[in-house]
């Protein structure tokens, strides 16, 4: 099923549109929801380029953005004297280049675990990150950072960040895109699928593996530095946090594993359904997280995007026999 | 001299618990790959049902210990039969996910009837102890780790000598094989998550006793398992043991002489330094093909 490149872009533009639309339209709870939204649709992105394509699922993402989201208060606290408008560039840089470095380096050793190990080794180096952050007193994790202001006067802060989300996603998604059809994205695909064969066949799976983590590090690490700003003040506990490693398999899971747009459908429901639909239901939320991920692992395993191909097929093999 | 002894005695006592809370996870690992994240959840349903029959019974929490093991195994086998089962041809992270949504609905289930405080179960020697060679030693910490030696010896014998044993073993090598020569593979899934879960309730109990607990450590146990079994081999029980007793160790000692919030720090440390010298585990894998 092809459609016209001028159509695709219509279509997105009318999304983006829409979307950008939002604050002007919704009140401002679901301002904030959405700005939820959007943040978790560019992390499951960010995952979803090395979980997703490259099949290295990661249980401690958490890490990148509490990295991401330190060094950029340290750095801006340091640099107080300047204006508002080189704040976030400047935080975006340093949050950015130190999980480059923290990803390149971690990358040599854990890469060359697989599947479920290097899931829980992930999630050991967040650990160790948080209790870094937290008892090494340079870092200031158990006191907190403060975060200056950055939106604009004129603007609403929450409106502000959430345009700020939406820049951020789409850049992400951009990205992935981009990766999802270039070469490295089909070398990523084919480490998924078969690593040893991939590199008998001349992949080279190191490296692809390595840009793959590093890409999906940084992109994290951004998205964190724009979440210490919304927050204004964080702690060790509100950035390294135990439910974002899990949130950002499920988004992709709930979508679509491996697939461009599953980690976005993914991150758009569960948030919808927890911030919304679960919300007066405090007692309940563990247990209706839970049960809510026992029954998609034994209902849907392809996610929304799987459902929605499944039932494609079908129509199309209903045709086929006419 | 006599503190880096004290404190090396104290870890091993301590690493005697981490083996037994983690054997039955090494054991689900390596007979059916399956990462067991409710594990820590199925250690502490052992330490609440043990607080509350020996509370209602009125005996030393170590008598009721068969009682709990009957139990969770009943527990364990439903649990596997009706719901890791259908995961278990799945991708690796499917039965991980699975076993994430149980943990975290058993611990709200444990929050609703326990609530989320700290409890202890306290026997009547709790603060008895005894000195040898000029170390102190709790007898409820020393009683505790006599337990769980005798429980993982038992484990070994019984993969060892037993009918049972040799279906799991066998199952674990090569499962299709074993399926030819007519061994019914899903119940002897069953019955391996059914001993795990046994000697995870037996774990509940033991740690019950030296340590507080409340639903939110789940993760805790969860994670020492799975650190446990990583450093020390998956699936027999020797490895569980040579690695629990590293880790405690290893705990106490950062604890005592790096500073108390960093035993994490460390245990993951060694662990990503473990799994990229020796992949396998110290003790390598005792019947099973690693992934």
């Amino acid at each position: 099923m092809k459609r016209s490149p001028l159509s695709i872009a219509l279509l997105a533009a009318i999304c983006i549109a829409v979307l950008a639309a939002g604050p002007f339209l919704l009140p401002p709870f679901y301002v904030r929801v959405g700005q939820l939204m959007l943040y978790s649709a560019g992390l499951g992105l960010a995952w979803s380029i090395l979980g997703g394509f490259a099949g290295y699922a990661s249980f401690g993402h958490a890490a990148f953005i509490g990295v991401g989201a330190f060094t950029a208060g340290l750095v801006e606290n340091s640099a107080a004297g300047l204006g508002p408008l080189w704040l976030l560039p400047l935080g975006l840089i340093a949050g950015g280049g130190a999980c480059a470095v923290l990803s390149a380096v971690v990358a040599y050793p854990i890469l060359r675990l697989r599947g479920t190990f290097f899931a829980i080794a992930m999630l050991g180096v967040s650990h160790v990150c948080a209790e870094l952050t937290n008892n090494v007193d340079f870092f200031q994790g158990s006191l907190g950072l403060n975060f200056p202001p950055i939106a604009p006067a004129s603007a609403d802060p929450a409106d502000f960040f959430y345009w700020l989300y939406l820049a951020a996603g789409l850049v992400v998604l951009f990205i992935a895109w981009w990766i999802r059809h270039s070469r490295f994205g089909a070398g990523l695909l084919s480490i998924r699928e078969d690593e040893d064969t991939a590199r008998m066949l001349g992949v080279p799976t190191e490296r692809y593996k390595r840009l793959a983590f590093v890409t999906s590090a940084v992109l994290t690490g951004l998205l964190g530095v724009i979440y210490a700003h919304s927050l204004g003040y964080i702690t060790t506990d509100s950035v390294y946090r135990d439910d974002t490693n899990l949130s950002l398999i499920v988004y992709s899971l709930l979508g679509g594993m491996g697939t461009l747009f599953g980690p976005v459908i993914g991150a758009f429901l569960l948030v919808f359904v927890t911030q919304v639909i679960l919300a007066r239901l405090l007692d309940f939320h563990l247990f209706a997280t839970g049960l809510l991920l026992v029954l998609l692992v034994l209902a849907a395993p392809g996610g929304v995007v799987g459902v929605v191909r499944s039932l494609r097929r079908r129509r199309d093999k209903l045709a086929g026999a006419e | 001299m006599s503190l880096v002894l004290q404190t090396v005695a104290d870890g091993l006592v301590l690493g005697g618990i981490y083996a037994l809370a983690a054997v039955g996870f090494s054991l689900i690992f390596g007979v059916m790959h399956v990462i067991n994240l409710s594990h820590g959840v199925l250690v502490l349903i052992g330490a609440y049902l043990a607080l509350v029959l020996s509370n209602s019974l009125g005996v030393d929490p170590l008598l009721v210990l068969p009682l709990v093991m009957i139990v969770l195994f009943g527990m364990g086998y439903c649990y596997q039969r009706f719901l890791i089962q259908r995961t278990i041809s799945g991708p690796p992270l499917a039965s991980m996910l699975l076993t994430f949504g149980i943990a975290l609905m058993l611990q709200n289930a444990m929050i609703w009837v326990f609530s989320p405080d700290m409890k202890n179960i306290t026997p009547s020697y709790a603060f008895d102890s005894f000195k040898i060679a000029g170390l102190t030693f709790d007898a409820v910490r020393v009683s505790a780790l006599a337990a769980s030696l005798v429980l993982l010896s038992c484990l070994a014998l019984l993969l060892k000598f037993s009918h049972l044993g040799r279906l799991i073993r066998a199952t674990a090598q090569q499962t299709l094989a074993a399926q030819l020569c007519g061994v019914n593979v899903r119940h002897v899934y069953a019955l391996t998550f059914a001993v795990s879960a046994a000697f995870a309730g037996a774990a509940g109990i033991v740690i019950g006793v030296i340590l507080p607990f409340s639903p939110a450590d789940e993760s805790l146990w969860t994670l020492n398992a799975f650190v446990v079994v990583v450093l020390g081999g998956v699936g027999s029980p020797a490895g569980a043991l040579l690695g629990g007793l590293l880790l405690g160790v290893v705990n106490t000692l950062t604890a005592q002489y790096v500073g108390p919030s960093f035993p994490n720090v460390t245990m993951f440390l060694m662990l990503v330094l473990l799994l990229l010298v020796r992949p396998h585990g110290l003790l390598g894998n005792a019947f099973s093909a690693s992934r």
